[in-house]
């Protein structure tokens, strides 16, 4: 089962505008499709780079 | 004398000021002037400063008799966009939810403009939370390019793109988050630098995205960038992703010598679906280059085939993010287009965002890989020229395409990467100028404003200025 942007929306308590609602689905549709298969992307092993600074970071 | 004083950058006022030929209080008036006669045409201001920015300018009128001058930005009249801090003045956005936000504290940038004597005249429109390229925003009304006024000024930081293009502001700074000051600077006809991620202190500025968020110069000239960069750059505790690292001399080294420079070409991305009089342009200013004696060599980035993906999906999540509370509470304070990108932004998933995190991570290995080979890398800083004011979409080799895709398609890398890339103006299609853009290595901003000089001398604007800026 695939949930509509509208379901997935309402689920997050998030108010859609109707008249968005084609234009979103468009849109993501063609987020997948830019997404691909991300083949050649190292998924599994790529570090992202986020770093665990001991002792927090240097915000004053 | 007033119309002469406008269309000067900043190294041709500088002198003038410090040899006191020219004073900060003419200069400034100048200006203020200039801004006020435009902005029923232009719209470029959100607010001016006027008696604030005359009050400046006759104490920089006193230090500078007195030979206390501070260097370049002494006296110089400027505005910046809306999202960056002032301490006390209302800092909106150019949002209905911030309208009447004031800030506790002054942005890092701005405390260190004014300690180098610049003399604020206002703030300047933005897209709505920069989140968009148009500047036509739905509170406050469309910003204009001062190159055709039917046209957009490209954005998020269209205001200082179109006040410093008309003369309305002498230099300004803008914010760039997927190509922010890029874009238009490209579409506005002037030098745009987006540095490295951490080299120019974020804090006291409203964020889009965090990860993405730069802050840089906007100016006429590659001088007035690096002037600029002096002053800005450099590790502040403040903001957690500043990084603690020398700083250049950025102005010392603009010289323009690229003999033995080594130009990276990236056909199939960075070449791919361009407008053809652009394509022309911008390989036009390479071959100028390669006649001053650099030479190029072809490069692959495969992973840049998910770039707009990645770029996407990490700039809609954090943005959504940071507006998620005012999307649940109060979503029709925002304007339309706005709302609906937040809406898109809920959308992926935490696996979405961290792959695209991970194709970050491999996106700049293979640049960094490139960067053994080349010193730089030049492309379009656009595919395609500014668009008309209302539309969302823009015309390339005949085809009408998507116009927020595609503008952001060239300048997204940068951001992804954290690289610097700097846009500098390389000519024309018809009336409207085209940007040539510079990408380097981290911290490189010193080398890619000296290509940009070489550039800038070969005059690929032949002196040509927006029709406004003429008429004043």
């Amino acid at each position: 089962m695939s949930l509509s942007v509208k379901q997935l929306l309402d689920n997050k308590g998030i108010q859609a505008k109707p008249e968005h609602l084609e234009t979103l689905e468009s849109r993501w549709k063609g987020m997948q499709k830019l997404r691909g298969t991300l083949e050649g992307v190292k998924i599994e092993d790529a570090d992202i780079g986020l770093r665990n600074i001991p002792g927090g970071d240097h915000i004053g | 004398m007033a119309k002469e004083l406008i269309q000067k950058s900043v190294e041709e006022l500088a002198p003038l000021l410090k040899d006191g030929s020219l004073s900060p209080v003419e200069l400034t008036n100048a200006v203020l002037d200039h801004a006020e006669e435009t902005q029923h045409t232009i719209n470029a201001y959100m607010t001016i400063y006027r008696e604030e920015a005359e009050q400046s300018a006759r104490e920089a009128e006193k230090e500078i008799k007195n030979g206390n001058y501070r260097g370049m930005y002494h006296g110089i009249p400027m505005a910046l966009k809306d999202n960056l801090y002032f301490k006390g003045k209302v800092t909106t956005m150019s949002s209905k939810i911030h309208k009447d936000f004031i800030p506790e504290d002054d942005a890092t940038v701005v405390s260190k403009l004014r300690d180098a004597g610049v003399i604020f005249t206002g703030k300047l429109s933005m897209h709505e939370y920069a989140w968009g390229i148009t500047n036509n925003n739905p509170h406050y009304g469309a910003v204009r390019n001062p190159w055709n006024t039917d046209m957009i000024p490209g954005g998020s930081s269209g205001g200082s793109g179109a006040a410093v293009s008309v003369g309305s502001s002498v230099a300004s700074l803008g914010t760039d988050t997927a190509g922010s000051i890029r874009i238009p600077s490209s579409i506005c006809g002037i030098v745009g630098l987006k540095p490295t991620h951490g080299r120019v202190s974020k804090y006291g500025c409203y964020p889009l995205a965090w990860s993405l968020d730069h802050i840089g110069p906007m100016t006429k000239t590659i001088k007035d960038a690096a002037g600029m960069m002096d002053i800005i750059s450099g590790y502040d505790e403040k903001d957690p992703t500043s990084i603690n690292t020398p700083v250049d001399q950025y102005l010392e080294k603009v010289k323009g010598d690229v003999k033995g420079l080594v130009i990276g070409v990236n056909e199939e991305y960075f070449f791919n679906e361009v407008d053809n009089e652009v394509d022309q342009v911008v390989r036009g200013n390479i071959k100028a280059l390669t006649d001053q004696g650099a030479r190029v060599e072809v490069v692959k980035i495969p992973t840049l085939k998910y770039a707009e993906w990645a770029e996407l999906v990490t700039s809609l999540s954090e943005a959504s993010t940071i507006h998620h509370e005012d999307m649940l509470k109060r979503p029709q304070d925002f304007g339309d287009d706005i709302r609906m990108l937040f809406e898109l932004g809920e959308l992926p998933s935490a696996v979405d965002y961290l792959q695209a995190q991970q194709v970050r991570r491999q996106l700049k290995q293979e640049f960094e890989e490139v960067f053994q080979k080349v010193d730089v890398l030049i492309a379009p800083t656009l595919p395609v020229v500014a668009s008309k004011i209302g539309e969302d979409t823009v015309e390339l080799n005949g085809n009408q395409v998507d116009l927020i895709d595609n503008i952001i398609r060239f300048t997204g890398p940068g951001n992804l990467t954290g690289l610097p890339a700097l846009s500098v103006p390389g000519g024309f299609k018809g009336d409207l100028p085209v940007g040539v853009q510079i990408i380097g290595p981290d911290f490189s901003e010193a080398l890619l404003l000296d290509v940009g000089y070489a550039i800038e001398q070969t005059n690929p604007m032949k002196n040509r200025k927006p029709p406004l800026l003429l008429k004043a």
